[in-house]
């Protein structure tokens, strides 16, 4: 069958299998069998999928597991197509070819509005563009895990693995036994015949891998076993005795360890270093000196025999630092740039329909006609740490050119690229083992640490050496969430209709930043426009007749990274906190005030709906709380998310409740959405009630978990996640709950106090 | 000197100030434990010292000596897991796990004290930290390795 009609054949099988133009796996992204190692028993049916001789299957693993499950949801796809029981499905690291590369994640990098991209209206323009980006994507076949994608990224491609893999295997048996395809069952991995006549995989294999797979489909929804249910996660019972290996706990023969300081001027480095006293102690093997590192600031490691005398030696050395040559950072100047920034010019228009310009000059008081309202407001929000709890850490041995890399990582291929420089070496003599993350949100697409433990190694004699930062370098030496400001304005008519909104918002680009230090070969001379910017600000759901969307990117020089739903991180803030401001104004409940805005949005007006259902949006409340709502949409999926909140003695907010409906699309196992949905509550409530990085003298002012505080257990609200039925290709899960906490607990705070707060962290430091 | 892990003697050349965290990890290989911050604030470290919850990070080696420590490695056997991790399965409470050793050992001492344990009880007892915001099931799971009704399980 050509290529063409096989994939058709295979997307009409998968019943409402909608699957955007430029994701469409390529047929070269199942790969060959020689791309997997194999043992004597093993044998590769693709590039993705070995069987081994007892017949179980093995399932080459190109994503990163930090805790969104990940190492389950993928081998479910596998197991669905394969017929297998989950726990047949076994799983090692995949290696570096293209196929394994995330091309979902690039393609929904472009910075297009929904409306271009729904299936039936895109443009010629928006086709080339996804095409030509899923092309690059397939072709550069970087291995990241983030942007919320692992799911949607692999859904046809493991499914379409798994089932050439099957058929291929099934026609093994039919010809061996001489019988028609069609009378053939599989179930957990057996093949039987009606004749009495049996196999497992295991034995059919050495067989499979010649045959062609004839006319594959995948199975359709209504047969699925595996998908769909909330299986147990394959990781969790390592996690519950201590076993499962963090990047902290590989344990190479002969390990040393190393600490590390850096300069705490934000790109400063060290001016006089007198290690001496610290070299004396017991334990302590060397200094090695660290230069900037992907963007990290220098700085210098002692190594030693624990972790613990490297630690002391290296707070022990005696050191005069040097701020970076074009002046200390400081994030109270940095904001004021930015408000500078927004009066002065627009920057990127990313979404323009009907006419603003002309809306706003009628609802001008002077203009004489009362019939619109105009309305302005800005907000903020400040830079934010990662704060995984696993700190930063990687441990590598160099020995005769051969580089050994053991690293809790987002993106290997990535790390392997800077350790083959550092040591100057050929990336094939550098090999990368993944371990589990402890946690990730963005923090491990990043490459610094690994590029410091190589050098560290380097000087260390062959012997692999742990590079462990304490917490105080973490929280001081982020890849901060940048921050941004807004002003949104809007006018509304007598009937309190929503006619028109501008925003302009402003602050550091992420993406350019991240390829000049992780991919220098692909960064561009210029900056191009950044959709994480204005992501979640440009591309609101409501209908409104006339908007202008602009963001003015800045590059003020603290380091900036991807932070768990990155731009949407802080743009949900500002613009589901300013719809709040409009009902009011419009004299409308907010829930209700959405709703009438959602009237052709039937996706998102059904997860608002549910939401409203679910929290009893409209019910008796008791004394002293209030309900706060935010809708948003990130990484294709709406979540809206209702609060009830009160607040305390001392007028600290309390969230009692979180009741969160989400639409991602198909869901693969509701137990790990449910997981992620809590999670993201969490993570954003941390944020939004106590979040800040200030930085002054180029100095990030907070240093560990006292200053930068995460909500604890006692603190924690219940969270309550209800899923929405779809046919829909699955989309994301990890981020898109993230989002909504910050302006749903503004709004509930307003509620209850009567302030409108558009700055964040809502509590005072 | 010598201390008692996990129900054995153990010979450990270290510097009395040596936080028990780091004799753990770097001398015994028990790597179980978890380094978060170092200062105690977090809990990933927690282990129990003669069955109450101790913050290893900064507790020096040197205060052990006759006193029974118990890292997450011996909280139970593949064949005898202890209730909690049982119900931290039942549950699906950890994520990314890296904090999980040391909620279950501050659970695990938690139970001793309480078998039955309030939730007023565990909101002081469970002080560690999750980035992955596990907490409410954290709760569920306590609820129910003590055979109490789970609440506001996951949906």
């Amino acid at each position: 069958m050509r290529r063409r009609t096989w994939l058709l054949s295979a997307a009409a099988a998968g019943g409402a299998l909608v699957v955007g133009w430029g994701v469409l796996p390529a047929r070269s992204r199942l790969g060959a069998p020689h791309l997997l190692p194999t043992a004597a028993t093993e044998v590769a049916l693709n590039g993705w999928l070995k069987v081994r001789g007892d017949g179980q299957v093995v399932l080459a693993m190109a994503r990163s597991e930090m805790g969104q499950g990940v190492h389950t949801a993928l081998p479910m796809l596998v197991a669905e197509e394969l017929d297998l029981a989950l726990d047949q499905v076994l799983l090692e690291q995949a290696g570096a070819d293209a196929i394994y590369g995330n091309v979902a994640m690039f393609v929904a990098s472009l910075p297009f509005h929904p409306a271009q991209t729904e299936e039936g209206h895109r443009s010629t323009s928006v086709k080339v563009a996804q095409w030509m980006v899923g092309k690059l994507a397939r072709e550069l076949g970087i291995n990241a895990t983030g942007g919320s994608s692992s799911v949607a990224d692999a859904w046809d491609v493991l499914r379409m693995a798994a089932a050439t893999a099957r058929a291929s295997l099934l026609a093994a048996a039919a010809a061996q036994w001489s019988v028609p395809v069609q009378e053939l069952r599989v179930r957990t991995g057996v093949v039987s015949h009606p004749s009495g006549r049996t196999a497992h995989y295991g034995q059919l294999a050495a067989a499979a891998v010649a045959l062609p797979p004839g006319a594959v489909s995948l199975k359709p929804r209504d047969q699925w076993r595996v998908l769909g249910q909330a299986w147990p996660r394959k990781d969790l019972p390592s996690k519950v005795n201590g076993s499962a290996v963090f990047g902290i706990d590989v344990r190479p023969p002969g390990l040393l360890y190393a600490a590390l300081r850096m300069s705490p001027m934000l790109g400063g480095s060290p001016a006089r270093l007198e290690p001496d006293a610290a070299l004396r102690m017991a334990g302590v093997q060397r200094l090695v000196r660290l230069p900037s590192y992907a963007g990290s600031s220098a700085g210098f490691a002692v190594v030693g025999s624990s972790y613990w005398s490297a630690q002391q030696a290296v707070q022990a050395v005696q050191v005069d630092w040097q701020q970076r040559p074009t002046g200390a950072l400081d994030s109270q100047r940095i904001r004021a740039q930015l408000e500078a920034r927004l009066a002065r010019d627009d920057g990127f228009v990313f979404h323009e329909s009907g006419d603003v310009q002309k809306l706003f000059a009628q609802a001008n008081p002077a203009a004489g006609t009362p019939a619109l309202v105009r309305v302005a407001a800005s907000y903020h929000a400040p830079y934010l740490a990662h704060a995984t709890m696993e700190p930063m850490n990687c441990t590598a041995q160099v020995s005769q050119a051969q580089v050994t890399i053991w690293v809790p990582t987002q993106v290997p291929q990535l790390a392997r690229a800077i350790a083959a420089k550092v040591a100057g070496v050929a990336v094939d003599d550098v090999s990368v083992h993944v371990t589990s993350l402890g946690g990730g949100f963005g923090r491990r697409l990043e490459v610094d640490f690994v590029a410091q433990a190589v050098r560290v190694a380097m000087d260390c004699g062959g012997r692999p050496v742990q590079l462990i930062w304490s917490r105080e370098q973490d929280m001081g030496h982020d890849f901060y969430r940048p921050m941004h400001s807004a002003y949104l304005e809007a006018a509304l008519d007598s009937q309190g209709v929503l006619q028109a909104v501008r925003i302009r918002s402003a602050g550091d680009a992420i993406t350019p930043r991240w390829m000049e230090r992780t991919l220098p070969a692909l960064a561009g001379p210029v900056d191009t426009p950044d959709k994480t910017t204005a992501e979640g600000l440009f591309d609101l759901p409501y209908a409104i007749p006339h908007q202008r969307m602009s963001h003015a990117a800045t590059h003020h020089g603290v380091p900036v990274g991807f932070w768990r739903s990155v731009g949407h991180s802080h743009n949900a803030f500002f613009s589901e906190s300013f719809i709040d401001e409009l009902a009011l104004l419009a004299g409308k409940d907010p829930l209700a005030y959405r709703r009438q805005l959602l009237a052709q949005a039937p996706r998102h007006l059904a997860v608002l709906e549910r939401a409203a259902e679910k929290s009893q949006w409209a019910g008796p409340l008791p004394a002293g709380r209030a309900r706060g709502v935010a809708l948003h949409e990130s990484f294709g999926s709406i979540v809206a998310l209702v609060l009830e909140v009160s607040l305390g003695p001392d007028r600290t907010p309390r969230v009692h409740q979180a009741t969160c409906a989400l639409d991602c699309g198909t869901v693969v196992n509701p137990g790990i959405v449910a997981q992620q949905v809590e999670s993201a509550v969490l993570f954003g409530l941390s944020a939004a009630l106590y979040g800040r990085i200030d930085i002054r003298d180029g100095v990030v002012q907070q240093s560990g978990f006292g200053d930068y505080p995460l909500v604890g257990l006692a603190q924690a609200p219940q969270v309550q996640t209800w899923l929405l039925q779809s046919d829909a290709a699955p989309t994301g899960v990890g981020e898109p709950a993230v989002p909504p906490v910050a302006p749903a607990l503004a709004n509930a705070l307003f509620r209850l106090t009567g302030v409108r707060r558009r700055e964040l962290p809502l509590m005072p430091a | 000197m010598e201390l008692q892990i996990n129900g054995k003697s153990q010979a450990c050349e270290v510097d009395p100030q040596m936080p028990l965290l780091w004799v753990l990890r770097d001398v015994l290989n028990l790597t179980g434990t978890k380094f978060g911050c170092g200062v105690g604030a977090c809990g990933a470290c927690t282990v129990r010292v003669d069955g109450q919850a101790v913050r290893a990070c900064v507790t020096p080696a040197g205060s052990l000596q006759g006193r029974s420590v118990q890292t997450i490695e011996a909280l139970g056997t593949p064949q005898q897991p202890h209730p909690l991790q049982a119900a931290w399965l039942a549950e699906q409470v950890p994520q990314c796990g890296y904090c999980q050793s040391g909620m279950l050992m501050a659970a695990a001492a938690l139970l001793q004290a309480k078998p039955q344990p309030t939730d007023a009880d565990i909101d002081q007892a469970m002080t560690n930290l999750c980035r992955c915001g596990t907490y409410q099931r954290v709760r569920a799971a306590i609820k129910r390795a003590s055979g109490q009704q789970p609440v506001g399980a996951a949906s």
